[in-house]
């Protein structure tokens, strides 16, 4: 092995211990998703996560993804920073009149195909908030159209993954 | 002229004038003709005002009141002045409590109540999408959908304050951000790449969960309490329960205020390991940030175990807790403790061993000391920039009176202060949870309390600061909920903190703010 020159020990990596969590069930679920994925969007897919009025339990869970416990991104998905880049809209929250603009803005931004998916019970049909409320009001479905539902208060990481890995399935059957 | 009344007396213990009986509040009058007088002369000392809104028809009075909620540092005593209004206007105290102006443009949307003196009147929650003369929380309203405006023409937009001279330019951000973050508006005017003002839009999340929860039992009513703003779910749900027994005058099993306080605790631990991560992916560290995410992550999963539910939603309860939480699950928290503060220190030495984190972390985003009464900022914010408060001592509630717990106090205010108190707080909640693990109690964990009606002020300290609550219940249901979360008036901060701060390093104040949209927005 050819040996580094490092001066003073300036440039000595900083390597911490190896974390030791490995979720079988887990893996399987990401490794087939990211097989579906692979057919479908050519290797990566692209989520625009949008909050239009949730109680951000959802957003964190959401981000959790992207922690090492979860780290999606080994299974090609990615959130991205525009709509522009998007394949997929994740909204959640049960869309406020104060986000209403914007929430169209950001569908009208999506180029096609564009998919949208409503997470969290709020956004899925309202939650507390069904049947509306003068600032609710109450789904996603109500201002632009949803093509699945995640419901959970909030769902966890693990119903998100699952949810889109069925998503893929059947997106899968239309492309044969 | 009226000599002015002197609120300082009121703060005293002999100074009980009209004893409240079910909290630490006391309900005063004050004449109209030195209201504001009398205000004026107390403010800008150690008294702070931590909250005013109105009510309709309250107390005997038909018409407005206003009630001005007043705090003063190291006394125990809350006071509060009912102002009743004989017209929908009031002088504004906005000059010399900075802090009522947020308050009294919400008031103003809310009830149609102006303050034609106030310097500051343009719309807070009702953005421009809502019809003109509509105010959803008079009691004539009855909540029901409501037909929007589609599109807004640009005569009708909210107008920012503007910023000219050489060289200053504008950066609009928001209300969608970039990141996986909730929505609100920052509007930078900068030189080259410094921060010369910041204006922040917030309310895009408004839900109105205040009108929500009018007429409901306070057993319908917890969830929205729980979802004011997710990750506090605990604090504002212990907060309105405890309202409630305060009001029927219920006392609460020793086990359910230990469990309550544990999962309390268990909230501000993931909410600080949180925010930590996030400075630290902030200034592009990911490597350091990492064992912050995994230590939350488990956080999370030992909630779930615990109250089933990730976020710990679905346990409080008016009048303990809905359900006892399960032997082994204890058990499973005691061990995972034991090892956690030297996992949490070897995350912290990887951070201040690196000096390209700490040059970033270090003098960014100063909050001045003060800022932190005319503001009313709580919580680490306002401990990191030296002031000694926090509501598990100072409006001491449950079972915290008797435990063992110190302020954590720094001086800067920065962001690299923030991040040390957050690290110091977790491992104190870590000691209280071992604590109270090791002498949890046997019995019931919830209690029958009688129906009863009447109001309660409530205060408790989040992992953001103090969150306070106010609850009304009439005939057995709700007639007016109040909610002020820390981040109400901590959002305000950060208008000055990021002055002379670079644009790239805002995100990273921001998170060490950390400020919950959905808990100011309501």
């Amino acid at each position: 092995m050819q040996k580094i020159f490092r001066p003073f020990g300036l440039f000595t990596p900083k390597v911490t211990g190896q974390i030791i969590f490995h979720d079988e069930e887990y893996e399987k679920l990401g490794l087939q998703l990211k097989d579906n994925i692979s057919s479908i969007f050519g290797r990566s897919l692209a989520i625009r996560e949008l909050d239009s009025g949730s109680d951000n339990s959802t957003e964190i869970e959401m981000v959790n993804l992207t922690t090492p416990y979860y780290d999606v991104e080994r299974f090609g998905i990615t959130f991205v920073a525009s709509p522009r880049h998007a394949d997929i809209l994740a909204v959640t929250g049960a869309v406020t009149h104060n986000m209403e603009i914007a929430v169209r803005k950001t569908y009208a931004a999506m180029p096609k195909p564009k998919f949208v998916i409503a997470v969290g019970d709020d956004a899925c049909n309202g939650g507390i908030f069904a049947g509306g409320t003068y600032a609710v009001n109450g789904g996603v479905e109500k201002v632009i159209p949803v093509d699945l539902k995640i419901p959970g208060n909030p769902p966890t990481p693990y119903d998100i993954l699952q949810a889109l890995h069925g998503f893929m399935a059947v997106l899968a059957k239309g492309k044969k | 002229m009226k000599p002015i009344v002197d609120l300082n007396y009121y703060f005293e213990e002999t100074g009980a004038a009209a004893k409240s009986k079910t909290g630490p509040e006391i309900y005063i009058s004050v004449p109209e003709e030195v209201f504001n007088s009398s205000l004026a002369h107390i403010a800008g000392k150690d008294v702070v005002l931590i909250g005013l809104f109105c009510l309709q028809n309250f107390n005997g009075h038909t018409g407005f009141t206003l009630l001005y909620v007043l705090e003063k540092r190291s006394y125990s005593r809350i006071v509060i002045i009912e102002r009743h209004l004989h017209e929908p206007y009031a002088a504004s105290i906005a000059a010399f409590f900075p802090s009522a102006s947020w308050f009294e443009r919400e008031i103003t949307d809310g009830f149609g109540v102006t303050f034609p003196d106030a310097f500051d009147k343009r719309h807070l929650f009702l953005h421009e999408v809502y019809p003109e003369g509509f105010h959803p929380l008079c009691k004539d309203f009855k909540n029901r959908t409501l037909k929007t405006r589609e599109t807004i023409h640009p005569d009708s937009e909210y107008a920012f304050k503007k910023m000219t001279g050489e060289g200053v330019y504008q950066i609009p951000v928001g209300p969608v951000h970039a990141g996986i973050i909730e929505p609100g508006h920052f509007r930078f005017s900068v030189i080259g790449e410094t921060i010369f003002n910041l204006e922040i839009r917030m309310f895009y999340k408004h839900r109105g969960l205040e009108k929500l929860a009018e007429g409901k039992t306070p057993e319908q009513a917890i969830c929205i309490a729980e979802t004011i703003s997710g990750d506090e779910s605990v604090a504002n749900a212990v907060a309105f329960a405890m309202a409630v027994e305060n009001i029927r005058r219920a006392e609460i099993p020793k086990r359910a205020w230990q469990i309550r306080t544990i999962l309390l605790e268990m909230e501000r631990i993931y909410s600080h390991l949180g925010d930590m991560g996030g400075m630290i992916v902030d200034v592009a560290f990911p490597k350091g940030a990492s064992h912050f995410f995994i230590l939350r992550e488990e956080i999370f999963r030992l909630n779930q175990t615990l109250t089933g539910s990730r976020f710990m939603k679905g346990i409080v309860w008016s009048g303990g807790l809905t359900i006892d939480i399960p032997p082994h699950a204890i058990t499973e928290l005691a061990h995972y403790l034991e090892d956690f503060t030297p996992r949490l220190k070897s995350a912290l030495d990887i951070v201040s061993a690196t000096s390209s984190v700490i040059d970033r972390l270090e003098t960014t985003g100063v909050i001045k000391k003060d800022l932190i009464n005319l503001l009313n900022l709580t919580g680490p914010a306002a401990r990191a920039s030296g002031e000694p408060i926090d509501n598990r001592l100072d409006h001491a509630y449950g079972i915290y009176p008797i435990l063992e717990l110190q302020k954590r106090i720094a001086e800067k205010g920065d962001v690299l202060s923030r991040f040390n108190i957050k690290a110091q707080e977790i491992n104190d909640s870590v000691s209280i949870i071992r604590a109270l693990i090791s002498q949890l109690a046997d019995g019931p964990v919830n209690v029958k309390m009688d129906n009863g009606d009447g109001w309660a002020l409530t205060l408790v300290e989040a992992a953001r600061g103090q969150n306070l609550h106010w609850l009304y219940l009439r005939n057995g249901v709700i007639e007016r909920y109040k909610v002020r979360t820390a981040s109400f008036c901590n959002w305000q901060a950060i208008e000055h903190a990021v002055l002379g701060n670079i644009v790239p390093d805002f995100p990273l104040i921001n998170k060490s703010l950390n400020l919950s949209y959905a808990g100011t927005d309501l």
